[in-house]
């Protein structure tokens, strides 16, 4: 039977003193996309890096590919692929190059490597790119080609940090694409972003994080439903009384969070409707709610803003 | 007890893997150095050896250039070990980011110092094999021994490649490194009998100089090159050899606990 691809407990990171994951749980399944969504800080790259095995756990214990991140460091290397958020593209190689010396630190043997390496070229759509020198890559092709160098020794678990932060919308969908298809190839994705549609739009499962702990974990259209409702009120609050409006929302039983250009209204298909008269004056936007919403319920925060 | 600690994680393969990847990046960027491999040895050997060396007569008969040309060979070697492990190797872990990628396959900081280590000597194998062809041609190579001088080339560049190495893993900016050269590596390379016998030299400061592994490096190649073998080169190979072995073991440590947080 395969191992679990992820299981933690109580996972905590310290670097000098300062807590970067404080005691999280959390378990991977096989095949899944698995997300971590947080601002940065929220202790996302550090879990992170403790499941790539380049940064030792604190305490703990985390099994990565069913062994123990502490004493299995290169066989668990051997099973996963990582893309960090740094631009680690080899600047002295072209891009073939650049897939076969990985190919060579995992010990794939020359032909495999080669055979590989060009199809993996021709999956991200970098095959006119072969002898290409990696500065004639734009952000987006880079990215691309950091992904499909991860992905030479077929590992079964990829590890994404960040993968489109920094990226044009086009390139983002162009990434995006290309990780919906290695789903359906069976890959366990773990990915983490700041991005709420992104987590929405690729994640089967993911955990909200916040200073080093995870607020909540489910299927992200779970997570809307249960903690910011279906629909929500967007005020604008540039202009009137907003201390009023608080307080007579409040008065009817709604999760009011001011986040200082605007109020959020949460529960609005709540069997207590409010009284359209009360947003009169305003601005107000009805929408369906997303996960940046819950996040700001979790934390009375916005993600992108600290 | 150390080296049983370090030295078990170092799988020579990685090592390997590391220096096929910096032996292709040199494939693509060696027409831009090559011109410090061949021609500045050959300006240096032609400047001091022939023009200096013609206004210095205690050489006697076999001339000045005859002295030098054995310790540009070694110094040689160092330069472009110790050149490529400090600057380089800087570069591909801080700028480039290589040794962050490499650390995510099986490869561990150990194989990074092993492979740097091995490239570094490479390196010096092939600086040293170009003054050694200039020197020859330039009939300053007496015994048909000299051809030995290779693979003292990669023992010298083994040396300071893992000297080198225990800098890169402790700088914190590249420029921190310029200290090493003005400090440590130019002035070694002036006082370790590559230019002048240490002999008339005060007796602490010959102690310092032979404490210095250029200066066992440029003796070990002198003795090659006159072809007069003494056991004294065993001593001096020996101390290159545990001076590297030393380094090398630091700057594994070291570089661990710079990559791994």
């Amino acid at each position: 039977m395969d191992p679990i691809p992820i299981i933690a407990s109580n996972l905590v990171k310290r670097y000098d003193g300062i807590v970067a994951v404080n005691g999280i749980d959390f378990k991977v399944s096989r095949g899944e996309c698995f997300g971590f969504l947080g601002p940065n800080g929220a202790g996302k790259t550090s879990t992170m890096k403790m499941i790539s095995c380049v940064s030792p756990i604190s305490s703990g214990s985390l099994l990565v590919s069913g062994m123990d991140v502490t004493h299995n460091r290169r066989e668990i290397k051997k099973t996963i692929g990582v893309v960090s958020q740094s631009d680690s593209i080899d600047p002295g190689l072209d891009v073939f190059q650049n897939l076969i010396s990985f190919a060579r630190y995992h010990n794939l043997p020359k032909e495999r490597a080669e055979c590989k390496a060009l199809d993996l070229l021709n999956l991200f759509g970098l095959e006119k790119y072969v002898k290409s020198t990696p500065d004639e890559l734009s952000g987006g092709m880079r990215r691309r080609l950091l992904i499909a160098r991860a992905l030479l020794h077929q590992p079964s678990l990829l590890v994404l940090d960040e993968p489109t932060t920094g990226l044009d919308p086009h390139g983002r969908r162009l990434v995006w694409e290309r990780l919906n298809y290695l789903k359906a190839q069976d890959i366990t994705i773990l990915l983490s972003t700041h991005y709420m549609e992104e987590a929405a739009y690729l994640c089967d499962r993911l955990v909200m994080m916040d200073k080093g702990q995870i607020l909540a974990e489910d299927e992200p259209t779970n997570l809307i439903k249960d903690h910011a409702g279906e629909y929500i009120y967007e005020v604008q609050t540039s202009i009137g009384n907003t201390q009023k409006l608080i307080r007579d929302l409040s008065a009817l039983g709604k999760d009011v969070i001011n986040n200082g250009y605007s109020i959020s209204v949460f529960g609005a298909l709540s069997e207590y409707p409010i009284d359209p008269d009360l947003f009169d004056g305003y601005e107000v936007k009805y929408r369906p709610s997303n996960l940046e919403d819950v996040f700001l319920k979790l934390t009375g925060r916005g993600l992108e803003n600290l | 007890m150390i080296i049983s600690q370090v030295l078990p994680k170092m799988i020579l393969w990685g090592g390997w893997r590391l220096w096929q990847r910096n032996r292709d990046a040199f494939r693509r960027s060696w027409k831009v150095e090559v011109g410090g491999i061949v021609i500045e040895p050959f300006v240096l050997l032609g400047a001091l050896g022939f023009g200096l060396g013609s206004y210095i007569n205690d050489f006697g008969e076999v001339g000045y250039a005859h002295y030098i040309a054995p310790g540009i060979v070694a110094g040689y070697a160092m330069f472009h070990a110790t050149f490529d492990s400090t600057y380089a190797a800087y570069l591909r872990m801080e700028t480039h980011n290589i040794y962050e990628a490499i650390l995510f396959t099986p490869l561990e900081p150990e194989d990074i110092v092993a492979g740097e280590v091995l490239w570094g000597s490479t390196r010096a194998t092939l600086s040293g094999t170009a003054v050694l062809v200039v020197a020859a041609t330039l009939g300053l190579a007496d015994s048909p021994l000299a051809i030995l001088a290779i693979p003292a080339a990669f023992l010298i560049g083994a040396t300071f490649a893992s000297i080198a190495m225990i800098l890169t893993a402790t700088a914190t900016t590249i420029g921190a490194m310029n200290n090493f050269f003005t400090l440590f590596v130019l002035p070694m390379f002036w006082v370790s009998g590559i230019f002048f016998p240490l002999e008339r030299l005060p007796e602490w400061l010959q102690q310092l100089a032979w404490a210095l592994p250029l200066t066992s490096a440029a003796a070990l190649i002198r003795g090659l090159f006159t072809g007069q073998i003494t056991w004294l080169m065993f001593l001096w190979a020996g101390q290159l050899f545990i001076y590297g072995l030393i380094a090398l073991i630091v700057a594994s440590k070291l570089m661990r606990r710079r990559l791994i947080k």
